[in-house]
């Protein structure tokens, strides 16, 4: 009998040990389960009829899908508001992409000052935690409500994204690379365009593009909540404002679309890149 | 810029290479060993000390003359401090405290301009190649250009016609030209080593440091490299410093053989007059302790 192996009640051998780490994410994933179950028998379900409530949505889903057509709209405008809201998001995504190229060679540890990716970092890190929404409706004050406002909102949040998924990328590369360019007398801007751009290229195509995708979703969202126009605007529309379910399932399957068009156009880029 | 390739025959040396494709003529492949000790030095490096944490020293005292077109080897186990050495040499690592003197300039004052100056007169080619694999052949030999470059005319690749005539040339002599436009994730280790070559060569440079050049190839391709080495200094009259682990190797093929052992210098000759007792210094235990190829 080894007394290096843990054994259990039953006297099993147990396979690993679990670190600290491991234990407090085993009590955490217990803790959610608990609370989840303990959540169902707490809620209040008075005013609830369950019956009713389920043909209803099913009724509603099926004049959205089903049935769809315009009415207050017509496909032609749909078409065209679906490409400004296109337009919403590639703009904020290219904005957001050059600014964080560029600050995410100041926050990627092998090419930057600990002091500088930490202050970058901690900026990033709030940019984040707020939400997309609440920075347009900050900007809206100074820019008021509309596709300006909703546009450097949308920026700030690409740049909190893109500069995380650019500098892990960056932080990849092998290090010799960076010293046998450094060996050769190259300066640091010729590193950055001859190593660590080439190298990483396809990544930074394929975070860029995934971030397109989700900005297009967020545009969708900005033009109901924050007139930023587009078909946000109509769908926002025809739902709460004309109830009208056929339009809202017509609007649906576009953006439907528009998202299946980006991605495989999306797997394209990453092939060839 | 056809290049001659032909085999070895066996018979003309007892060595066993009649496998290997030289892509230069015979002769000036041959071994011509010429220790020349008259030759200028130019470098001149005193009284290095390394240290990485406060109580562990990785250099110690190191003093030596390098000169001019000799291949100079340093040898030594894991750990002596060679890698260190050879980078303290273009300042990749700065040392705590000594000087070296490079074409009559202290090397150890040098800063931004100046230090990459200086680096672009020191060629350095590595064991794991570090080459830009999704880049060309051909981009990665012009970097090797870089250092003669401003910010703007690095960024937007704008080499003299010159220069991309003579990359051409120097890969055509390393016998790589039909990879020429090929990724460097596309080749072999043995050509890979030789686009760090032409990378190095392509700087003009009066030194090549080679890191461990052969720690990661074949013995077929370990010897094209290291008769490619031999070739530069004799040809072109340049440095080569390597770092070698492979004793017959570096007896082979050095005007000039550093034994390096815990961070001093504790051989400094002529191949020739490595003794077991040398070895013994170096790697601090008998010959017939130690695997020699």
């Amino acid at each position: 009998m080894s007394t290096y192996v843990d054994r259990n009640s039953k006297g099993n051998i147990k396979i690993s040990r679990p670190n600290k780490g491991q234990m407090r994410f085993r009590i955490l994933l217990i803790a959610t389960v608990l609370f989840t179950i303990a959540g169902f028998f707490m809620m209040d379900y008075k005013g609830l009829e369950l019956w009713p409530a389920i043909t209803g949505t099913i009724e509603n889903i099926k004049d959205m899908f089903l049935s769809p057509q315009f009415n207050q709209t017509t496909f032609g405008n749909a078409v065209w508001q679906v490409i400004v809201t296109l337009s919403l998001a590639f703009l904020s995504t290219v904005l957001g992409a050059v600014l964080s190229l560029f600050l995410a060679f100041g926050t990627a540890m092998n090419l930057s000052k600990p002091w500088l990716s930490n202050t970058i970092k901690a900026f990033i890190t709030v940019v984040r935690a707020v939400p997309t929404v609440l920075w347009v409706l900050i900007f809206a004050i100074a820019a008021g409500l509309g596709s300006v406002a909703a546009v450097i909102g949308m920026v700030f949040h690409s740049i909190a994204y893109l500069v995380k998924a650019y500098s892990e990328a960056f932080e990849e590369i092998d290090e010799g690379k960076i010293e046998a360019l450094r060996a050769t007398g190259s300066s640091y801007t010729h590193i950055l365009f001859h190593v660590v751009i080439p190298q990483t290229k396809s990544f930074l195509i394929a975070w860029t593009f995934l971030r397109f995708e989700i900005n297009f979703g967020v545009a969708v969202a900005m033009g109901a909540a924050a007139g930023a126009g587009g078909i946000g605007y109509e769908l926002f529309m025809s739902s709460g404002f004309y109830y009208d379910m056929n339009e809202v399932g017509a609007i649906t399957y576009m953006i439907l679309i528009v998202a299946i068009i980006l991605e495989v156009i999306a797997n394209k880029l990453k092939a060839a890149a | 810029m056809n290049v001659e390739t032909l085999t070895r025959p066996e018979q003309t040396t007892g060595k066993k290479t009649q496998e290997v494709v030289f892509p230069f003529p015979e002769e000036k492949a041959d071994d011509t060993r010429q220790a020349d000790r008259n030759k200028p030095v130019i470098m001149e490096i005193s009284n290095i000390d390394k240290s990485y944490s406060a109580n562990k020293k990785v250099l110690k005292d190191i003093s030596f003359d390098i000169r001019k077109g000799e291949v100079l080897s340093i040898i030594g186990p894991s750990g002596a401090g060679k890698s260190t050495l050879l980078r303290i040499i273009n300042r990749m690592i700065e040392p705590n405290s000594g000087s070296i003197r490079f074409q009559d300039k202290d090397t150890l004052n040098m800063k931004g301009r100046s230090l990459r100056n200086m680096r672009t007169d020191i060629g350095m080619i590595f064991q794991h190649y570090n080459l830009v694999d999704r880049l060309s052949v051909f981009e990665n030999v012009l970097h090797g250009r870089l250092g003669y470059k401003s910010s703007l005319q690095g960024i937007f690749s704008m080499y003299s016609e010159a220069e991309k005539e003579k990359a051409v040339e120097i890969i055509s002599e390393l016998g790589i030209e039909e990879q020429i436009y090929k990724r460097c994730d596309e080749l072999s280790g043995g050509q890979k080593q030789r686009v760090g070559i032409a990378r190095a060569l392509i700087q003009d440079p009066k030194i090549i440091l080679c890191d461990e050049p052969i720690a990661s190839l074949d013995p077929n391709s370990s010897k094209i490299i290291m008769e490619y080495l031999r070739r530069i200094s004799r040809e072109r009259d340049i440095t080569i410093i390597v770092n070698l682990h492979q004793l017959d190797v570096a007896k082979q093929y050095s005007d000039r053989i550093i034994g390096l052992n815990d961070g001093s210098i504790v051989f400094n000759d002529a191949p020739e007059a490595i003794t077991a007792e040398s070895i013994n210094r170096i790697y601090g235990s008998k010959l017939d302790e130690l695997i020699v190829e």
